[in-house]
């Protein structure tokens, strides 16, 4: 009876391992598409709006879901408290803080921290040209993360289980 | 003073100026910074250096030096981060900020064609800090009254810079959109609409289109708006009784004035010019002058004890042959004004008034 009980909890487990891991395969193009509607957004409220920056984040947050979101509402956030920060530091404080809730990794990091660097200090033109510049390289990751989902996201989910059936397996 | 412009300054800039005595601060007009080179505070008129130990001092020499670092700092909060919404405000050189403090900016500038399409490598700052002092045209309203009208005659208020001209107009807007036309004959006549076009975002110091200084409850602003097109604008929809405008100077603003002028309207508005015949060396307000767009003609100094004011009427001012000679001296120009006081009706006033001046 415990062993039967044993093995059933190795399956279970074995198989939200493997969901778990396929759900982050599946999340990081979602994401990535999302980042990069954030981003298109903030070219409208730049090219057409002249929101202010601290604006135009406070306002993206409100129309992407959560840990996207929080990104932008970290950015604004740390300009607006006073300790001094400029608005690199205070973009790269939340890329770094909030990257962590979120599935995707180093390469589109470095292109959100690259844009930081440019957003707010140039004119129109500029800041277009740099957002325009993001929106492509976050394109090149979402077409990579959309290939690592089909060749990885099907295989964590029936890995899951297999590896939790050999082990209830070998115990037996 | 100090306390008003303070969050728009970088930390390091702002402990330097914190060190300063009370005294000192309550006085502060300007901050003058510049990339590399003393910090330079305007107090009263006056001009002193900045020690990083909290002194003032009157030689450059051992004064704090703010980094470039700390410009940048800078220009990015009084741009709320955003340069690329302020392309206006740097092709004019001045950045207007919540409050009505005026920025302005120097450095080397981005031609387009031939004119100035903006301004890079800042390296100068000018903050100058925006005083509301209400009850400042207490003195002079009652003088400037229509009885026929229950309104205000149209005036010209004539100063050079720094000498309390936006504040006045300020509260000039402020008293006739409340009705309060002080103690006299004004005494129980209606509030009139007021229309105020502030071009540079001084009068009003709007923050998104909503006034942040206590400007009436009948007065409209046409915020950051062409002071010519503002004021047709204005005429067209707004119905207003009295219009307000500041620093008038270009053709167009004379063409409008006169519109709105011979349209009913009162016109309020200042320009810059010594006295009266320094104003009629200007072709734009000579010619307002002589066709009776304006009826008043104010003169104002600052003093140490208060705001000094001239009331001349603008017939006599263009009538005047003294008026007329732009070489005559300017002592004896004036004084000639003040003796016909006597012989005319009264085309002249003057007053000392205190207490409105901080």
């Amino acid at each position: 009876m415990i062993k039967l009980l044993g093995a059933v909890l190795i399956l279970f487990a074995g198989t939200l391992i493997g969901f778990q891991q396929a759900a982050r395969f599946a999340a990081r193009p979602r994401q990535l598409r999302q980042l990069a509607h954030a981003l298109q957004r903030l070219e409208t409220e730049i090219g057409y709006g002249h929101t202010p920056l601290p604006e135009a984040l406070g306002r993206i947050a409100t129309v992407v879901p959560s840990p996207i979101a929080d990104l932008f509402l970290l950015a604004a956030e740390g300009v607006a408290h006073d300790d001094g920060l400029s608005f690199r530091e205070s973009w790269e404080q939340a890329m770094r803080q909030g990257w962590e809730a979120t599935a995707m990794r180093a390469g589109e990091q470095a292109v959100m921290l690259r844009l930081g660097s440019a957003l707010g200090i140039s004119d129109k033109d500029d800041q277009l040209k740099h957002l325009k510049l993001a929106l492509l390289q976050l394109k090149a990751e979402e077409d990579a993360a959309k290939e690592d989902q089909g060749r990885y996201e099907k295989m964590w989910k029936s890995l899951g289980v297999l590896i939790a059936v050999l082990v209830v397996i070998l115990m037996v | 003073m100090l306390n008003r412009v303070v969050h728009l300054l970088p930390l390091e800039l702002k402990a330097v100026l914190e060190k300063l005595p009370e005294t000192a601060l309550a006085q502060l007009e300007e901050i003058r910074i510049r990339e590399g080179r003393p910090l330079e505070l305007g107090l009263r008129g006056q001009s002193r250096f900045a020690g990083t130990d909290g002194t003032l001092r009157m030689a450059a020499d051992g004064a704090y030096k703010p980094t470039g670092d700390i410009c940048r700092k800078l220009l990015e909060r009084i741009t709320n981060y955003s340069l690329y919404a302020m392309e206006e405000e740097l092709k004019r050189g001045f950045i207007t900020v919540a409050g009505g403090h005026r920025i302005g900016l120097a450095g080397r500038t981005v031609l387009d064609s031939g004119s100035v399409r903006g301004i890079r490598d800042i390296g100068a700052f000018n903050i100058r800090i925006a005083r509301e002092v209400i009850g400042s045209a207490n003195h002079l309203l009652p003088k400037l009254l229509d009885r026929s009208r229950k309104s205000i005659h149209s005036t010209l208020i004539l100063a050079p810079p720094q000498q309390g001209k936006t504040t006045l107009v300020r509260d000039l807007a402020r008293s006739i959109s409340y009705g309060l036309w002080g103690q006299g004959e004004g005494a129980g006549w209606q509030g009139r609409k007021v229309g105020v076009v502030d071009e540079r975002s001084e009068i009003a110091a709007c923050v998104r289109g909503i006034p942040t200084f206590d400007i009436g409850p009948r007065t409209d602003v046409m915020d950051a708006c062409p002071k010519a097109e503002g004021i047709m604008m204005l005429l067209r929809s707004m119905s207003p009784e009295v219009i307000v405008a500041d620093e008038i100077g270009r053709d167009e603003d004379g063409e409008a004035i006169r519109e709105a002028s011979h349209a009913g309207v009162s016109v309020i508005a200042t320009a810059h010019a010594y006295d009266v015949q320094d104003a009629l060396g200007r072709p734009v307000l000579r010619r307002l002058l002589e066709d009776g767009s304006f009826q008043q003609i104010v003169e104002l100094r600052r003093t140490t004890s208060g705001f000094m004011h001239r009331i001349i009427s603008a017939e006599s001012a263009v009538r005047s042959p003294a008026a007329r000679e732009p070489t005559a001296a300017l002592t004896a120009a004036a004084t000639s004004t003040f003796r016909r006081s006597g012989a005319d009706p009264a085309p002249v006033e003057s007053g000392l008034q205190r207490g409105g001046a901080t």
